[in-house]
């Protein structure tokens, strides 16, 4: 992580580094996503170390852990289709067995289990979009797929191929209609490896999302075959408000927390949405990755707060979080810091990144996809100050005892949310690179 | 002060909060010392130390509760009245104007236990705000208009006074949203002269001043002697050189500021309470100092706020003494005879009364004096409507004379009228120091500015008109005696020649207040004075209750307001809270309905996955045209 901020900070990837014949492409946005991985990944090995106390197969938990963050590292850099999907089942299978972990919880196993098959069939599809694409390209490079795709005679075949791929992406990025396996593997896992996947995870699908689509597939040339960016438009609309509303209605906090994951998957999906040509391109994409950095902090938070009452044996219901506040005041602070910010509210960095997204949207003449973000956003108010409510306002519930309190995990919640409300004013140190990098993938 | 005092000016900006290439206006923190504010900043701090002072007589010696809070809260608004006078530009003078009303509404509601004290803050944080509306959106007027709020001072390129008379000579274009730039720079003028006349409480913002006497004494002298009261026509002459652009701006100052002096000074004839007497005195006394402002005479309003500043704040702090006295009881009818008993505090108080009263040859004589003299002038000139407001002033000197000498009389001549005032309670140094600084200057005051005399005997200097002179470039007197020249068409007129007419002014003013005041002293003189307003009859209760005034805005606060309030409401409930709730209701059962797709069983999930895919391609397949 420490390396990554540095190369970020000191511009290694300016121009970007190509390794193996452009195999591997390091470069500003690469270095961005990673600083993303990492943060989290040490924010959730942090917070394991606690949670997996007494449990068995620690090594293999770090391990899958790591191979699945180096994964997502290549994920971001990687400069052809075929790495790309390497490095996205680099990323994948050890998430599997992540999601499988409690291997004597029922859940646990079958969330695995589901996410296996669901991420097999999307594996598919993608392995098929990629070969679509080579037929009518004859190059899997992305830089080379770009010179070739420009008003190739094959628009069907090409067309078919970029929404597969597309399929694949949000597969990894939990976007509709490849999000199933979401709140089931998310409310299965152990609750650290879902804040891994739904932050870490989404990132890269994003990272790679970003790279491909831009660099391979620029819209200007590819327009007459497949208009792929009204496609993301369709995709963002739907995702965002299928995540919120069945957030709303959940009783469960961490299926609510899924959900709302998916809604900010379609939120993101508008740094792509809004390439319309018209417009600052670099400043909806590079808010797009500010909000997936601000989303790894804050999101992973929340997970992990989850993870904390897990540890205590709080239950899983809105209801079972009633006074909590009065037994873990500081943590929940903590909390009540990621639900506002998940929702926008200016306590931390989420309200920035959220309004570059919006401001960035209307700037590309897509307003109506700002209307409908702002209006998500805030029917998730809703749900997420129900959280809070019940942390702050309602009489606690009898029976649960508040006894120990573990220090990594206790750190790492507390770390997330002081970096949360750093952002808020801090973020303008992180924009400048992220709408560089983004306009230096873009033109 | 010395930098100021050998002629120059100093301007730096401390802290840009707002700015950068993409943002249209800089806004920021700076401190502009001329003239003009560092006189300022001698009156407030030397008040201001004198108070607290004072306060500890007032406040320690009374064993009042809450002392900490008190002192904090009279800090705060020391250091935001002085933070206001340091201001470079109009958003920060704004930022420290809103602090110095919170803290008056902190210091009035200081005793909250009781009944009056926090409805009376609230009434002041109330009416204020209302007035300061108009002055945020006047701020936001000249960013919009000017793009910059700056005051001016040395190395300010653009300053919003600048710029204005620029565009009024065609050399500069600024966005005036329609108007022609003269009407436009009257209504953005008028629009924070909204904020002023809150503040410094005129007509009709007036009606809080009399009741914030709730507070504490001290800060009664604070708030209605130095500082917040001061604000609002600092303001004013802190950027005269906008208001001297534009004549309608400045009739309406003159004819707001005249008719508040006579109206206020009416309404002090009946009072029966000494702080309520000092109150409209206030009033009636800032009324002369935009009077001044608003008829021409920019260095006789300042001469005035610096001279009142000094008499209000002895005369507050002398009804402290005799309130300490007294055991807190204000009514003047149970006073008499205090003169006697507090000796020192007597002389102090006279000296302020003859000073309030325009008496020669104490300080009042001469600001008012040359306040009306500037007036009449002017009006002589080509302006004949400030002769109007003038005649107001004039007949105002009158009653001025007339409630002061009844304020003294009664309270410190004559028989004692009760136990308390036979025997009252003594007050140690820290009561008496501030009033013998402030006693030897309200006297003596006068001196920075004897432009009379001047004007007989050329050898007698006025120091304050030599100082006001030598601002800074477009800061000083001397420039907006130009501007007023050139825009607002003033000119002066001597009917009797300089000197004659100058003599007959100050003759007829002090022959006023002497007939004001000998009135009060026929009235009122002797051991046993009885009330003399019995018989004015109706006027009298029109004049106790103020002209109805506060009934007035309770009507329009409760009549109006609330019903539009009311109405406002129902439309709100049952249109916009209705549509709300149906979105809320639609949002939740839509949610309902897509929990239920997520059926937990993995083939409907692969098939679902299919089809949504299959859908895509299908859709865009058609539309591109890929089957063709």
């Amino acid at each position: 992580m420490g390396v990554s901020v540095a190369y970020l900070v000191s511009g290694v990837g300016d121009p970007a580094v190509e390794l193996y014949g452009g195999q591997l492409v390091v470069d500003g946005m690469a270095l961005f996503f990673q600083v993303i991985f990492t943060s989290v990944t040490a924010l959730v090995a942090l917070a394991s170390y606690d949670y997996l106390e007494d449990m068995r197969h620690q090594a293999e938990y770090y391990i899958l852990l790591l191979l699945a963050a180096t994964g997502m590292s290549l994920m971001a850099a990687a400069g052809s289709l075929a790495v790309g999907f390497v490095a996205l089942e680099l990323a994948s299978l050890p998430s599997y067995g992540l999601v499988a972990f409690l291997k004597q919880n029922r859940g646990s196993v079958e969330a695995g289990l589901k996410y296996f098959l669901v991420g097999a069939l999307s594996s598919a599809v993608f392995a098929y979009g990629i070969s679509l694409v080579y037929a009518v390209s004859g190059s899997l490079l992305i830089d080379a797929v770009a010179e070739s795709v420009r008003n190739t005679g094959l628009p069907g075949v090409l067309g078919v191929g970029v929404l597969m791929v597309l399929g694949g992406f949000a597969f990894k990025t939990a976007s509709v209609p490849f999000h199933f396996w979401a709140p089931e593997a998310y409310e299965g896992a152990p609750a650290p490896v879902s804040a891994f996947i739904s932050s870490a995870s989404k990132a890269a699908g994003f990272a790679l999302a970003f790279r491909v689509m831009t660099v391979a597939f620029p819209i200007e040339g590819v327009v007459g075959a497949v208009d792929w960016v009204l496609a993301v438009q369709v995709l963002a609309v739907v995702t965002m408000t299928l995540g919120n509303f069945a957030a709303a209605t959940q009783e469960n906090v961490k299926r609510m927390l899924a959900y709302s994951s998916v809604g900010h998957a379609g939120y993101v999906l508008i740094g792509l949405a809004a390439l319309t040509g018209t417009g600052d391109g670099g400043l909806v994409l590079g808010a797009g990755m500010i909000h997936l950095l601000v989303y790894g902090f804050m999101n992973t938070g929340a997970f992990l707060f989850i993870a904390l009452a897990e540890y205590w044996g709080v239950g899983r219901t809105f209801a079972d979080y009633n006074g909590l506040a009065r037994r873990a005041p500081l943590a929940c602070v903590a909390m009540t810091v990621f639900m506002f910010s998940l929702a926008g509210l200016p306590v931390g960095g989420g309200f920035v990144s959220k309004y570059y997204l919006f401001a960035g949207a209307v700037n590309a003449g897509v307003w109506w996809l700002a209307l409908v973000g702002a209006v998500n956003s805030a029917l998730s108010l809703f749900y997420y100050s129900r959280v809070v409510k019940a942390m702050w306002i309602e009489e606690p519930a009898e029976g649960v005892d508040v006894s120990s309190y573990p220090s990594t995990l206790y750190a790492a919640v507390i770390t997330a949310a002081i970096v949360t409300v750093v952002l808020l004013p801090a973020l303008g140190l992180f924009s400048g690179f992220a709408f560089d990098a983004a306009a230096a993938v873009l033109f | 002060m010395y930098t100021v005092a050998t002629g120059h000016a100093y301007q730096s900006t401390l802290y840009t909060w707002v700015g950068g290439e993409a943002v249209p206006y800089e806004l920021t923190f700076g401190i502009l010392l001329d003239q003009l504010s560092t006189l300022m900043l001698v009156i407030v701090s030397l008040i201001s130390f004198l108070v607290h002072v004072f306060s500890l007589g007032y406040m320690n010696d009374e064993d009042e509760g809450g002392l900490a809070r008190y002192y904090a809260e009279l800090g705060l608004f020391s250091a935001s009245m002085l933070g206001f006078v340091f201001a470079d530009n109009l958003l920060m003078a704004f930022m420290f104007f809103e602090l110095v009303g919170l803290c008056s509404y902190l210091l009035i509601g200081f005793w909250f236990r009781e009944a009056g004290p926090p409805s009376a803050a609230k009434k002041a944080f109330l009416v204020t705000r209302f007035g300061d509306y108009f002055f945020l959106i006047g701020v936001v007027a000249v960013f919009a208009t000017f793009g910059t709020a700056a005051f001016g001072g040395p190395g300010v390129e653009e300053s919003f006074p600048h710029l204005a008379e620029l565009a009024l000579d065609g050399e500069a274009s600024v966005n005036t949203f329609g108007f022609a730039p003269s009407t436009w720079f009257t209504i953005v003028g008028l629009l924070v002269l909204g904020g002023v006349m809150g503040k410094s409480a005129q007509f009709p913002f007036h009606t809080w001043l009399p009741d914030a006497m709730e507070g504490p004494t001290p800060v009664s002298a604070l708030i209605h002697a130095a500082t917040m009261v001061a604000a609002g026509v600092y303001l004013v002459a802190r950027m005269y050189g906008f208001y001297a652009l534009s004549p309608t701006a400045l009739g309406v100052i003159a004819f707001v500021g005249g008719f508040t002096a006579l109206f206020a000074a009416t309404m002090g004839v009946v009072k029966r309470e000494i702080k309520q007497v000092l109150a409209y005195s206030t009033i009636s006394q800032y009324g002369y100092i935009m009077l001044a402002l608003g008829g021409g005479g920019y260095v006789a309003g300042v001469f005035h706020l610096t001279t009142h500043a000094v008499f209000k704040a002895l005369l507050f702090l002398g009804a402290g003494s005799v309130i300490i006295a007294m055991h807190h009881n204000e009514n003047m009818w149970d006073m008499g005879g205090l003169k006697d008993e507090m000796p020192v505090t007597y002389y102090a108080f006279l000296s302020g009364s003859l000073a309030l009263a325009g008496i020669v040859p104490f300080s009042g004589f001469w600001s008012k004096d040359e306040v009306l003299f500037e007036t009449l002038i002017h009006g002589l000139g080509d302006s004949p409507l400030l002769l109007g407001a003038y005649a107001m002033g004039l007949l105002a000197v009158f009653f001025t004379g007339f409630y002061t000498f009844r304020m003294v009389l009664l309270t410190f001549h004559g028989e004692p009228r009760s136990d308390t005032a036979r025997d009252p309670h003594g007050v140690r140094w820290n009561v008496k120091v501030p009033l013998v600084v402030l006693g030897t200057l309200a006297a003596v005051v006068g001196v920075i500015n004897l432009t009379p005399v001047h004007t007989l005997v050329p050898a007698v200097p006025e120091f304050l008109h030599d100082w006001l002179f030598h601002g800074p470039e477009g800061l000083n007197g001397e420039h907006y005696e130009e501007l007023l020249h050139d825009f607002a068409g003033y000119t002066k007129g001597y009917p009797l020649g300089e000197t004659l007419t100058m003599l007959a002014s100050a003759a007829v003013s002090l022959g006023l207040a002497l007939a004001g005041a000998g009135l009060a002293v026929a009235l009122y003189r002797g051991p046993e004075p009885v009330e003399h307003t019995d018989k004015l009859g109706a006027l009298k209760t029109v004049l106790f209750n103020n002209y109805y005034q506060d009934e007035f805005q309770v009507w329009l606060a409760e009549g109006l307001t609330a019903r539009v309030a009311g109405a406002a409401d129902t439309v709100d409930v049952s249109g916009i809270d209705g549509v709300v709730n149906f979105v809320s209701s639609l949002s939740l059962f839509t949610g309902d309905r897509l929990r239920r797709v997520q059926t937990g069983i993995v083939s409907n999930y692969a098939a679902l996955l299919t089809l949504g895919l299959t859908i895509l391609l299908v859709a865009f397949g058609v539309m591109q045209g890929w089957f063709l």
